[in-house]
C-alpha cells in the first residue's frame, strides 16, 4: 500500500499546521483514556467548537476542502475524522460506495486513489488529505458508463453481495493504472489487501486479466 | 414462446431457451461495482443519529455504567440501558448510544465508562466439561443428547474388518464474516409510520419486530432490503441491533442508523458452531463401509449447535450416532451455510479417507464404492479427471516427506435438500407503453435473485433482460419467503414463471381479441409478438399499446412441478505441502455440482466458486480464538481472523454438471462450501503423509503430523 505523504505546508495562515494538526489530534487520545474511566465521562474527545484557547490547539469542528473526483468538496469534519469517515458521514452528498468493513485497515473495501495511489480510507486522516487529489469508486465510472475495469467485473460477475466491489474495483484500477498490461501475479498482489466473503476471486481475478488483455 | 396446448407452466425443453440456462451477467451488476448500490450502511437520513452498543468483553460479568453520563455529551441523542446487569455470554448486549456522528457515538460508549466486573466462565470444551465447572445453562452444561443407532451392534460389525481407525477430529468456532456487519438503518420520525433499512435475509421477518419496538402497527412499518452484504445464515431477524435501533430511534424522534462495529459483529453475530468427534470406523477388505460410531459434541456457545448427521452421506452398514452440545459462555452459533454439515463433513471424509489407505484401497474408489445415488459416480470420475487424479502416483498410499514440495490430491462429496415451499407472490405488469416489471419482496443475497425474477419474465415474454424492470426487497411487495437452506430458488423461481405464464397467457387473450385471432396463435419472440395463422408480427411494444390504459397484470404463486428438491456435488483439491515448514498452498479445486435446470449459468458458477473458496478459507485459516483465562476474544478483527485472500486462491474450477436434466428449480447455495476442506485435508495426506485432524490446517499441525514438531 502506498505511504501518504504528510500534508504539506500551506500560506494560509488559518490552515492547519502539522503541530496544531497533531495536537488536534490528540483528542483520539483523549478518547481513549476516556475507555478507563480516568477522564470525567462529561469530557468529549473533541471539544465544542470555541473552547480551544488562542489556536494553541485544533479542536472541535473544522472547516476543509477536498479535491474529490475532480470537484471541491467543502466539509465540516472534526481533526481526528478519517477520510473514510468524511466520505461516508461529512460529505453531503455522501459518498458510499468507500465500504466500511473493518475501519482499521485489514480488509481493503474503503481503498481509494490518493495522488493516484491507492490508500485505505480509514487509516487517513480527513484533514490531512487537504490539497490532495482523491479519487472514490464513484470517480471511475457511473451505472450507465462503467469504465473498462467496472464493465468487465460485470460481465466477468465478480460481484456477489457486492460489499466489496468497490475496493477490488480502486485496488486493482490503481494496478492497471501503472501496468496496464498486468499478470495475474501482479493482478492478485495488487488486491492481497482486499476481502471477500462470497469467494468472488475467480471472477475478479478473469475480470482484471481481461481488461490487462485488452480484451473484454 | 408459444401457448399451443400449455395447460400450465413449464421451464423445459432444455435446448428451448434464449436467457435461463445462459450466461446473464447480473441486472444490479452495475449499480455494485460503480459503487452505486444503496445498502443499509449506506442509507443516509436527514438527522440521522449513528449508534454504537456496547457489549461484555467478558464470557460472565456484572457491570454498571453511567448512562446520564453518555445523554450530556454534545450530538448524543438517545441512550438505552438494555436492562442487563450481568451478562452470560462474551459479547452479550447492555447498553446502547445514539449520536449526530459515528466519533460522538464512540464517545458517548466511553462516556458510559462501563465498570465490569468478571465472574467464573467456561469458554472451552474442556473448561466446561471440567469437574465443578461453572454451571452455563439451567441444566448445566451439556445440552440435550441424541443417540440413534445400536452400539453393540456396531462394535460387533467391526471384527473381520481390514481396517479400523479411532481417531477424533476437531473444527473451531468459524465466523460469518459477513463484510456488511448486522444491522438496520431505521426511518422513524415520530408519526405513524417507519422504514426499515436491513441488512437481512428475510425482508418479511423484520416489520413485526420493528413495529414493536417502535410501538406502531405491523403493517405500518415496511422493510427495505435494496442490497445487502452477505449473511450466510446469520441474518433471518431483526436481531438486537435492530430492536436496539428502533428503540433508539423512538426515543430520539430521529431516524437511526446502527450497523454493529467489527468487533462487536465477530463477538455478538452468531458464529459455526465448533464440534468435537470421536469416531471409530471399520472397512471391509472390498471396500465396504462396515460400521462407524461417532460420538459428537458441538460447541455452540450458549446455544446447542446444528445436528451434525454421522456418518454423512456414505453408506455405512452399521452405526451409532451420539450428539450433544457442550455449552460455553460464549455467543450462540447461528445457522451457517449448510450448517452442521462442513463439520460432518470434515469428520466423516477424513476417517472414509483413512480407513481406506489403512486397507490398502484406492480412496476414490471407496467413496464411490458407498455412495448410492448415481450424481455421485459420474461426479466423482469427472472431477478426478479434472484435477489429474488418473495419473497420479501416490493412490493408495501417501507420498514420501522428502524435497521442497510433495504434491497430492484428495476427495469429499456434498449433499443439501434445497427444496422450495408455496411462500412467495409475484407480481408482473406491462404498461401500455411497452414497459414490464416483475416484483416481489424477496431479498437478494448476492445470489442472482433480483436477476432472474427479470430473466424468466424476460423470456417468457421474448425480450432481452433489460426490458423487464425487477422489483425486490420490500415488505410492500409480494411476499417471499427468507433465504435459508437454499430454499429460495426453489420457493421463488417457480413463483417468478408463474406469473410470467399469467402474464404471458392473459396478453395473448387479449391480443386475440384485438386482433381477431386464437390465443395460442399469438408467439412471443425476438422482441416480438407474432400471429402464427397470418404470420403478422408487431413489435412488443406496438402490441402493449393494444391493451387498456390500466395496463396488464397477473400474479404467480409457487408451482410444485417447477421446483425440485435434492442436490449433489464432488469435489477435488490438489495441494502441495513444504515437509519442511509445514506449508500447504492449494493449487487447484474442481467442484461438478447438480442443481437442477441452471437459471443463470454464470452466477451459479459464481456460488458454487464461492463456496469452495469459503470451504478452503474454513479449511487453512479460521478459527475464532479467545484466551480461556482472561475471558478475552483474542481476534475479533479481520488482522487476527484470517479469511482466504487473494493470494491463497489457486485455480478454481466450478463446473456445472449438466448431466442432472432435471426440469426444476433448484438452489445451490449449501452444498458447495461443504466438502471442500475435507478435499484439502485429504489431499495433504495424500501428498506427504500427514494426517491432520484437527481444523485450521495450519504448518504447525502439519508439521506435528509428521512428527517434526
Amino acid at each position: 500500500m502506498a505511504r501518504i505523504r504528510r500534508m504539506s505546508n500551506t500560506s494560509d495562515p488559518e490552515a492547519l499546521s502539522r503541530r496544531r494538526f497533531l495536537r488536534g489530534a490528540g483528542g483520539v487520545a483523549a478518547g481513549g483514556v476516556l475507555v478507563h474511566g480516568m477522564l470525567s465521562a462529561a469530557e468529549p474527545a473533541a471539544r465544542a467548537p470555541g473552547a480551544s484557547s488562542a489556536g494553541e490547539t485544533l479542536e472541535g469542528e473544522i472547516e476543509i476542502e477536498l479535491s474529490i473526483n475532480g470537484e471541491t468538496r467543502k466539509l465540516k469534519c472534526e481533526p481526528r475524522t478519517t477520510l473514510l469517515s468524511a466520505l461516508r458521514h461529512r460529505c453531503d452528498p455522501a459518498l458510499t460506495g468507500t465500504k466500511e468493513v473493518c475501519d482499521r485497515g485489514n480488509c481493503g473495501a474503503c481503498t481509494v486513489h490518493v495522488d493516484g495511489k491507492p490508500a485505505l480510507a480509514c487509516l487517513l486522516l480527513a484533514a490531512d488529505m487537504r490539497g490532495k487529489k482523491l479519487r472514490t469508486i464513484e470517480g471511475l465510472g457511473s451505472p450507465d458508463k462503467l469504465n473498462a475495469l467496472q464493465q468487465s467485473f460485470w460481465t466477468h460477475d465478480g460481484q456477489m453481495c457486492g460489499f466489496c466491489t468497490p475496493g477490488f474495483v480502486m485496488a486493482i484500477q490503481a494496478c492497471l493504472d501503472k501496468k496496464p498490461k498486468a499478470s495475474l501475479d501482479e493482478i492478485k498482489r495488487s488486491c492481497a489487501g482486499n476481502v471477500c466473503r462470497c469467494g468472488t476471486y475467480p471472477a475478479v481475478f478473469e475480470a482484471a486479466l481481461a481488461v490487462a488483455r485488452g480484451g473484454k | 414462446m408459444s401457448s399451443q396446448k400449455e395447460t400450465g407452466p413449464s421451464w423445459g425443453p432444455r435446448a428451448a431457451h434464449t436467457l435461463l440456462n445462459k450466461d446473464v451477467p447480473r441486472v444490479d451488476g452495475p449499480a455494485k461495482v460503480s459503487g452505486r448500490a444503496v445498502y443499509a450502511h449506506d442509507v443516509r437520513l436527514p438527522g440521522m443519529l449513528f449508534a454504537r452498543v456496547l457489549c461484555s468483553p467478558y464470557p460472565v460479568a456484572t457491570v454498571e455504567f453511567d448512562l446520564e453520563a453518555a445523554k450530556k455529551l454534545p450530538g448524543v441523542g438517545a441512550a438505552l440501558d438494555m436492562g442487563v446487569k450481568s451478562v452470560r455470554w462474551l459479547g452479550q448486549p447492555v447498553a446502547a448510544v445514539a449520536a449526530d456522528t459515528p466519533e460522538r457515538a464512540d464517545d458517548a460508549l466511553r462516556a458510559l465508562n462501563a465498570k465490569w466486573t468478571p465472574g467464573k466462565w467456561v469458554v472451552t470444551r474442556e473448561q466446561s466439561l471440567a469437574e465443578g465447572a461453572p454451571a452455563v445453562g439451567k441444566n448445566g452444561n451439556r445440552g440435550r443428547e441424541n443417540s440413534q443407532g445400536d452400539r453393540a451392534e456396531t462394535e460387533a460389525a467391526m471384527q473381520g474388518a481390514a481396517g479400523v481407525v479411532e481417531a477424533v477430529y476437531t473444527v473451531p468456532v468459524q465466523h460469518h464474516a459477513c463484510l456488511e456487519t448486522h444491522g438496520v438503518t431505521v426511518d422513524y420520525r415520530g408519526g405513524d409510520e417507519a422504514k426499515v433499512y436491513a441488512s437481512t435475509q428475510s425482508t418479511f421477518a423484520i416489520p413485526e419486530g420493528a413495529a414493536r419496538a417502535l410501538g406502531l402497527k405491523a403493517e405500518s412499518v415496511e422493510s427495505i432490503v435494496e442490497y445487502m452484504g452477505g449473511g450466510f445464515g446469520s441474518k433471518f431477524d431483526l436481531g438486537f441491533e435492530g430492536q436496539l435501533a428502533c428503540q433508539l430511534s423512538k426515543q430520539a424522534g430521529k431516524p437511526v442508523h446502527l450497523l454493529l462495529t467489527r468487533a462487536a459483529e465477530f463477538t455478538s453475530a452468531g458464529n459455526r458452531a465448533a464440534a468435537h468427534f470421536v469416531m471409530k470406523g471399520a472397512i471391509g477388505a472390498d471396500g465396504k463401509l462396515l460400521a462407524l460410531l461417532s460420538d459428537i459434541e458441538k460447541g455452540g456457545g450458549v446455544g446447542e449447535g446444528a445436528r451434525m448427521p454421522q456418518p454423512y452421506i456414505y453408506e455405512v452398514e452399521k452405526s451409532w450416532t451420539k450428539s450433544v452440545g457442550v455449552l460455553t459462555n460464549t455467543d450462540s452459533s447461528r445457522a451457517m451455510r449448510a450448517p452442521g454439515h462442513p463439520q460432518s463433513s470434515f469428520a466423516m471424509e477424513s476417517i472414509v479417507d483413512e480407513l481406506a489407505y489403512k486397507a490398502g484401497l484406492d480412496p476414490l474408489e471407496v467413496r464411490k464404492k458407498n455412495l448410492k445415488h448415481e450424481a455421485y459416480q459420474r461426479q466423482l470420475t469427472r472431477v478426478a479427471q479434472e484435477i489429474g487424479w488418473p495419473a497420479h502416483p501416490n493412490k493408495t498410499a501417501p507420498g514420501k516427506a522428502e524435497g521442497r514440495w510433495c504434491t497430492g490430491i484428495g476427495f469429499g462429496v456434498s449433499v443439501w435438500g434445497a427444496g422450495g415451499r408455496a411462500e412467495c407472490q409475484v407480481d408482473v405488469r406491462i404498461g401500455r407503453d411497452g414497459s414490464v416489471s416483475s416484483a416481489v419482496g424477496s431479498q437478494d443475497l448476492g445470489t442472482g435473485v433480483r436477476t432472474y425474477v427479470a430473466t424468466i419474465v424476460a423470456e417468457e415474454l421474448g425480450l432481452p433482460v433489460t426490458a423487464v424492470t425487477a422489483r425486490i426487497g420490500s415488505s410492500r411487495l409480494g411476499q417471499a419467503n427468507g433465504s435459508g437452506g437454499s430454499t429460495t430458488t426453489a420457493s421463488l423461481a417457480p413463483a417468478v414463471k408463474s406469473a410470467a405464464w399469467n402474464a404471458r397467457t392473459k396478453f395473448a387473450e387479449h391480443l386475440a381479441q384485438a386482433l381477431g385471432t386464437e390465443a395460442t396463435n399469438i408467439h412471443f419472440a425476438g422482441g416480438q409478438v407474432e400471429d402464427k395463422k397470418n404470420g403478422k408480427k408487431l413489435a412488443f411494444a406496438q402490441a402493449c399499446a393494444l391493451l387498456p390504459q390500466e395496463g396488464l397484470s397477473a400474479r404467480g404463486e409457487w408451482v410444485k412441478e417447477l421446483a425440485g428438491n435434492g442436490i449433489h456435488g464432488a469435489q477435488a483439491a490438489k495441494v502441495r505441502v513444504d515437509p519442511l515448514t509445514g506449508q500447504v498452498e492449494v493449487l487447484k479445486m474442481v467442484c461438478l455440482q447438480d442443481s437442477g435446470l441452471p437459471l443463470n449459468r454464470l452466477t451459479l458458477r459464481s456460488q458454487i466458486a464461492g463456496g469452495m473458496v469459503q470451504a478452503l478459507s474454513y479449511g487453512l485459516l479460521e478459527e475464532r480464538v479467545i484466551d480461556p483465562d482472561l475471558g478475552i476474544a483474542l481476534n475479533a478483527n479481520f488482522e487476527d481472523y484470517k479469511i482466504a485472500g487473494s493470494m491463497e486462491i489457486g485455480e478454481i474450477v466450478a463446473l456445472i454438471d449438466d448431466d442432472d436434466q432435471r426440469e426444476q428449480a433448484i438452489g445451490v447455495a449449501e452444498a458447495t462450501c461443504i466438502p471442500g476442506h475435507s478435499a484439502i485435508a485429504n489431499a495433504i495426506f495424500n501428498a506427504c503423509g500427514a494426517r491432520v485432524r484437527d481444523l485450521p490446517l495450519t504448518p504447525d499441525k502439519v508439521l506435528a503430523a509428521l512428527g517434526r514438531t
